[in-house]
């Protein structure tokens, strides 16, 4: 039976919203090839995440509380593995985030299992798995094969939408995730958090980024303007962010983040190849740019020549009249 | 101190991928190939490291021997005192599982206080084996490091996170994967890439490290172009303040977005 198993990620209790969009994914997935969807949460509160689990389309959620209250890849690592050796999963679905990003290595290499990092598409065929990735940022698509049971996959936030299917709560089965053997070494003291309110770049619904166009570090709250009008993250190109006006975390593209909003807005950004591969997946795309010619017009779906300077606060303010 | 860093040699970020249609295989001729621009966090940091603290640098990587000169540039001549090419044909098109089991092997050679890797390779955008070394090799790890602090046979480390960032405290040895924002790498200066040369660079196969080539776990099917994407409908108005107003009517009313 191909059962796809999705672990839910939180964090203080709060659950990650790729958790129901994969839960909603591998609903679908499960119902065509006819397994069930079994939700995995460590620490948090299994009760409270039974109910949007089943409304998203699990049939049970497998919970495990002792010592997983925070992540610990050594701790989370080997009750992932030891589910997994229980439960027997084909699939197991882990967000592409932070901590997803640490845990699945973790947990495919505690198996000896295949792991596939930030797919975007999955399809069950002849007996097979076969999913989906971008690579090289987004230039490229490559779909690949796991030749294990489990295989362990990333899924990238926004990749899929997360549907409710009307589920009722999913049932709580407590298992044994071996914590009694686990030893963990590195050990996260706390958690410092970025300017408050801010939106996570790979996980926003709308992105808003600066290039060069911004002439200056002094002007990138335009683009945070924007942003906040939004309910965006804001972004950046390499060069700005290069050059010191704003810092990493913002850094949009081949090597900063890969983001696939429903909305990019680019504001005086040219275009270089690096930054069309980390956003070219974006749902829809505008560009604001004065030259007419700069390529980022090539990927945008709706585009405004003019001076970002005049047009970006027009647009915030017309933004703040649509939205109240 | 000793150090271990693993790098890979990658397109470098310029590259444009044309394909046409769904291929088994991407033709790569042509490209500029460069040290991963994350692996050069991990080099830097090790010779930071080495810098304060003495010690000994290996620069480690699997692939064909056309690595070389970016050893010899931008690990050795910066700073990396040897380098170590894992060379086997029977790797061609090894998963990342198979590529750390491999390295797994090097790095059993010598007890290194320190493997530094960079988040993942802009190739195969995976970022995952500095973590599956680490659980082979039984060490703890921190991925994607922003700062690092080394003590007395413990390391504290910032990790990025969604919305900021995670404090750690880990023992040594460890593994590390690094991170843009951890350092800002130097350039390698031309009389340290002619000295370079001198240093010593070890071309090994799977048999001289005493493992068998393992078995990718992951099969390629194909590698397809990303879908085309329409025309760009241009937005304007009397002036900016006419053209952003009808950008935002567009944007709800029309694709929804806002």
């Amino acid at each position: 039976m191909p059962n796809i198993a999705v672990f839910i990620e939180q964090r203080d209790g709060a659950i990650k919203k790729v958790a129901w969009q994969m839960i909603a994914q591998a609903r679908r997935l499960a119902d065509a090839a006819g397994g069930e969807v079994w939700a995995v949460l460590l620490g948090g509160d299994a009760g409270a995440a039974a109910g949007p689990a089943g409304a998203h389309g699990a049939h049970k959620l497998f919970f495990a509380g002792d010592q997983l209250a925070a992540y610990d890849s050594e701790r989370y690592g080997i009750a992932l593995a030891a589910f997994c050796r229980a439960q027997k999963p084909d699939l197991v679905l882990v967000g592409a985030t932070a901590m997803g990003r640490d845990l699945g290595p973790k947990a495919a290499a505690k198996l000896g299992c295949a792991c596939i990092s930030d797919a975007i598409a999955l399809k069950f065929e002849g007996g097979a798995w076969e999913i989906r990735r971008p690579v090289y940022a987004g230039k490229c698509f490559v779909d690949v094969v796991p030749k294990t049971a489990p295989a362990i996959v990333g899924i990238r936030p926004n990749a899929f939408v997360a549907q409710e299917c009307g589920g009722a709560a999913a049932p709580v089965i407590a298992f044994d995730a071996q914590q009694a053997q686990a030893a963990p070494k590195a050990v996260g003291r706390e958690v410092v958090a970025a300017a408050a309110g801010r939106v996570e770049l790979t996980e926003a619904d709308i992105v808003v980024s600066g290039g060069r166009g911004i002439k200056g570090p002094e002007h990138y709250g335009l683009i945070e303007e924007l942003a906040a009008a939004l309910g965006a993250a804001a972004g950046a190109s390499r060069a700005i962010v290069d050059a010191g006006w704003v810092d990493y975390s913002h850094q949009v593209g081949q090597t900063g983040k890969t983001v696939g909003p429903n909305l990019y807005i680019a504001c005086g950004i040219s275009g270089a190849i690096q930054h069309l591969a980390g956003m070219s997946s974006s749902k829809c795309i505008v560009a604001i740019n004065k030259d007419p010619a700069a390529p980022i017009f090539k990927v945008a779906d709706f585009g405004v020549v003019g001076d970002l300077f005049e047009v970006v606060p027009a647009l915030t303010k017309a933004v703040r009249e649509i939205r109240g | 101190m000793k150090i271990a860093v693993c790098v890979k040699q990658v397109p470098d970020s310029e590259t444009r991928i044309s394909l046409a249609a769904p291929a088994a295989k991407l033709d790569q001729t042509g490209f500029t190939r460069v040290l991963n621009p994350y692996d050069a966090f991990a080099v830097e940091e090790a010779v930071r490291i080495k810098e304060a603290r003495g010690g000994e640098i290996t620069a480690i990587t699997v692939g064909p021997e056309t690595v070389r000169e970016t050893l010899k540039k931008d690990c050795l001549a910066v700073g990396c005192d040897k380098a170590i090419i894992i060379n086997d044909p029977a790797l061609a098109g090894a998963d990342e599982a198979a590529v750390a089991e491999v390295l797994c092997a090097a790095l059993r050679k010598e007890t290194y206080d320190l493997v530094l890797f960079g988040i993942k390779a802009i190739d195969d955008d995976s970022g995952q084996v500095g973590i599956i070394v680490a659980e082979k090799l039984g060490l703890p790890h921190v991925s994607t490091v922003t700062k690092l602090e080394l003590g007395d046979g413990k390391l504290t480390a910032h990790r990025e996170i969604e919305g900021g960032k995670e404090i750690v405290d880990c023992p040594l040895p460890a593994v590390l994967t690094c991170q843009k924002g951890l350092n800002e790498p130097r350039l390698p200066s031309l009389p340290n890439i002619m000295k370079a040369g001198m240093k010593p660079m070890q071309v090994v196969t799977c048999a001289d490290l005493g493992v068998t080539p393992p078995a990718s776990l992951v099969e390629i099917r194909r590698y397809s172009p990303p879908p085309a994407r329409g025309a760009c409908r241009l937005v304007g108005g009397d002036d900016a303040a006419a053209a952003a107003r009808e950008l935002a009517r567009v944007l709800n009313e029309e694709a929804k977005a806002i």
